[in-house]
């Protein structure tokens, strides 16, 4: 026998979660709203100022072999400041869990991977509006070129293995001594993309303090970053060995 | 910490250690000599040039000093060997471990007349397929440098305008005007060499200081030392390449320390002549002289040259004039080096007591400088092998549209820079599928990581 005041319980109950989710919902699609306004009005503003910064004066003169189509390079260098703005947030976030249990670093904590995969995403945007820059033939040419390549595909690689891996575990990338294996590949994350922006800079004919101190530390980054053949084959073994110790240590469950 | 932990940090020690090791190693196995084709990097890539200039309103002089570890004052030689005379040095591929080939200063000189040549320097001057390029071949005749604007097609050294037309581009200033100053070739009867750079680069009208001593009938050379001047009939090759042979002996040819060749004299292996006599310029190629015979001292050469601001000869000379502003480009050769194997400069802006990046000072007239003012310092690099029509085609050069645009190759590259994309030119299929392999390897290894942690991290609630 059903019991009145427990069916009309549960109606009331299921009619608050309804509500309830309405209202998320609904508050959901609000702040959505306001997130695509503001990124459309950013997007507006950040396309008026690369127009206004792409605008060529002088005498227009045609080039030997220049392609029929190219993007003037503001758009990548405008867009470019997203990534690294995002994934240096994260980064630093990153860094404030990694030694800090407080509640401002737990709270911190859940935007590492929202604003990593936000970088990771435009990065992908900046990567192609890299490439169109120039013609693949002449950038790789360039030694700088090669290299500016080189390392934004590092960068993106790496924060989308970074992104991939904040979205899957979350707060557990901070139990125990996991945490300082996510800050020390956070920390490589961050180095490879200093390296990667400073390039840039170089290219636009701006290097600067962090170029020269590569070529202390051992790289002129007017040349251009190569492996030995030898070299080649034991990343390639590398990449295979790290890939057999984590089936290993996946399949032992320890 | 548990093995699974253990796993992961061994693993992002792996990839660290990797990183670390590929830093260490990176550019290495691919840029090295290769006389095969042609290819020798010389050790040190960038070097020195201090420059200072006068007038007085009819003679501009300039004096140049630039660092030499060992002085090279022959160039070639004729060696003596069982009967019969051997050439020895001169041209080499990069340094000459005899010491056989000549140190030389070079200066290019341009009015503002030839375009762009005050904002690439000799950059404009190499065209394609040029003599000791890679991959091209040995030609009767030397491939020299050029002015774009003397050829049908700028990259072809064979496109060369019709006759009428150079004679055109040269009545309107399109030529560079070339001084020489050579160690073993003209410094001892204190010359220099006027020449200039257009259809090709070849010396003004008139005789050069040097002629060839060498008799091709007899197969013999012409002269040989007057013993009573130097002492003896020849030098022998080993105090010539031990650099046992000094400023105070007599080391060149002349009329005044020569003989014609006697054949009848008893001739022994490693007895050495040089294969250049040396005798006075004429005509407009004999306009650049030196005010007193140059010498090495204290690890430098210190040369000075002059030349009447007008010459009379404006087809084959640039003509200085009072308060006229230039653009100059300078080569360096030493440490027994010539053709490609120099230092160059940047184009560099001269002013006749006009503002400019090196400013000749006005001294009175009938005067000599006293060099008072300083030296302007000049950066010289080797500059590989980087043609014209590589630098101003787009699919080849990034920058093209900027050389299109006229901006100036200072703006956007250093002397240190340029050095370095000029061997990296040298090997530049080499080293672009290296970096493409090197691409693909490292962005595996970053895959390799990503599926290792992802399998390895582990949530807590896995541990019970």
């Amino acid at each position: 026998m059903t019991r009145p005041d427990t069916t009309q319980a549960r109606l009331h109950t299921a009619e608050k979660a309804r509500k309830d989710n309405d209202m998320k919902r609904s508050g959901w699609m609000a702040r959505g709203s306001r997130i695509g306004l503001t990124s459309a009005g950013i997007l507006v503003a950040a396309t008026g100022a690369a127009l206004a910064h792409g605008a060529d004066g002088g005498v227009a003169v045609a080039v030997e072999g220049a392609p029929s189509w190219s993007l003037s390079p503001v758009y990548h260098i405008l867009v470019a400041h997203f990534p690294v703005g995002l994934w240096m947030t994260a980064y630093l976030f990153i860094l404030i869990r990694s030694f800090s249990d407080s509640k401002f670093a737990v709270r911190v904590q859940n935007a590492i991977w929202p604003v990593a995969a936000l970088g990771t995403l435009v990065g992908f945007v900046t990567y192609g509006l890299g490439l169109t820059i120039y013609p693949w033939s002449a950038i790789t040419e360039s030694p700088l070129g090669r290299n500016h390549i080189m390392l934004a595909t590092w960068t993106l690689s790496y924060w989308t293995v970074m992104s991939v891996l904040g979205y899957r575990f979350r707060r557990h990338l901070f139990e125990g001594a996991q945490r300082w294996i996510t800050f020390t590949l956070a920390t490589i994350g961050a180095i490879v993309i200093t390296i990667t922006g400073t390039l840039g800079g170089s290219l636009t004919g701006t290097p600067s303090l962090v170029t020269k101190s590569l070529s202390w530390i051992g790289w002129n980054v007017y040349m251009t970053f190569y492996l030995p053949t030898w070299m080649l084959a034991v990343y390639v073994a590398g990449a295979l060995l790290l890939i057999a110790i984590g089936i290993i240590g996946w399949k032992r469950r320890v | 910490m548990t093995l699974r932990t253990t796993y992961l940090a061994a693993s992002v020690a792996i990839f660290s250690g990797l990183l670390v090791l590929g830093w260490v190693t990176h550019g290495t196995g691919i840029v090295k000599d290769d006389p095969e084709r042609n290819i020798v990097i010389p050790d040190e890539l960038t070097s020195e040039l201090q420059v200072k200039a006068a007038y007085d309103g009819e003679k501009i002089w300039f004096r140049y000093r630039w660092p030499v570890d060992r002085p090279s004052i022959f160039n070639d030689v004729l060696v003596y060997q069982d009967g019969k005379w051997e050439t020895r040095g001169g041209e080499a591929l990069g340094p000459n471990p005899d010491f056989l080939t000549e140190d030389r200063v070079a200066m290019m000189i341009d009015d503002g007349s030839v375009p762009l040549f005050g904002r690439y320097g000799g950059y404009i001057t190499i065209g394609d397929g040029l003599t000791t390029f890679t991959g091209v071949p040995e030609t009767e005749e030397e491939r020299t440098k050029y002015l774009p604007s003397t050829r049908t097609d700028p990259n072809d050294f064979e496109a060369l305008k019709p006759e009428s037309d150079l004679e055109m581009l040269r009545a309107a200033g399109q030529f560079i005007d070339l001084w020489q100053w050579r160690s073993s070739r003209s410094n001892p009867i204190g010359l220099g060499d006027d020449g200039f750079v257009a259809e090709e680069r070849g010396g003004d009208a008139g005789t050069g200081p040097y002629t060839t001593n060498w008799d091709s009938a007899t197969e013999q050379p012409l002269y040989m030392f007057d013993p009573d001047v130097a002492g003896s009939a020849a030098l022998s090759i080993d105090a010539v390449t031990g650099g046992d042979v000094g400023f105070n002996d007599i080391y060149y040819l002349s009329a005044d320390t020569a003989l014609p060749f006697d054949p009848t004299l008893a001739w022994k292996n490693g007895d050495t002549i040089p294969r250049r006599y040396l005798r006075p310029a004429t005509g407009s190629r004999g306009d650049v002289v030196e005010p007193s015979v140059a010498r090495w001292r204290n690890g430098f050469w210190d040369v000075t040259l002059v030349r009447d601001m007008d010459t009379g000869n404006p087809l084959d000379d640039k003509i200085f004039r009072d308060g006229g502003s230039y653009d100059l480009a300078f080569a360096v050769f030493r440490n027994a080096s010539t053709m490609r194997w120099h230092y160059v400069t940047l184009p560099v802006s001269l002013g006749l007591e006009q503002p400019a990046q090196m400013v000749a000072e006005r001294i009175e007239s009938g005067t000599e400088p006293d060099w008072t003012q300083p030296w302007t310092e000049i950066k010289t690099f080797y500059p590989g092998q980087v043609t014209w029509g590589r630098l101003t085609d787009a699919r080849q050069h990034p920058g093209a549209d900027r050389i299109a645009q006229r901006v100036p190759v200072a703006v956007r590259h250093t002397e240190e820079q340029l050095a370095l994309y000029g061997v990296q030119m040298e090997f530049a299929e080499e080293i672009r599928r290296q970096w493409i392999w090197t691409l693909i390897a490292s962005l595996g290894l970053i895959v390799g990581l990503g599926i290792n942690v992802n399998l390895l991290m582990r949530r807590n609630e896995e541990e019970v």
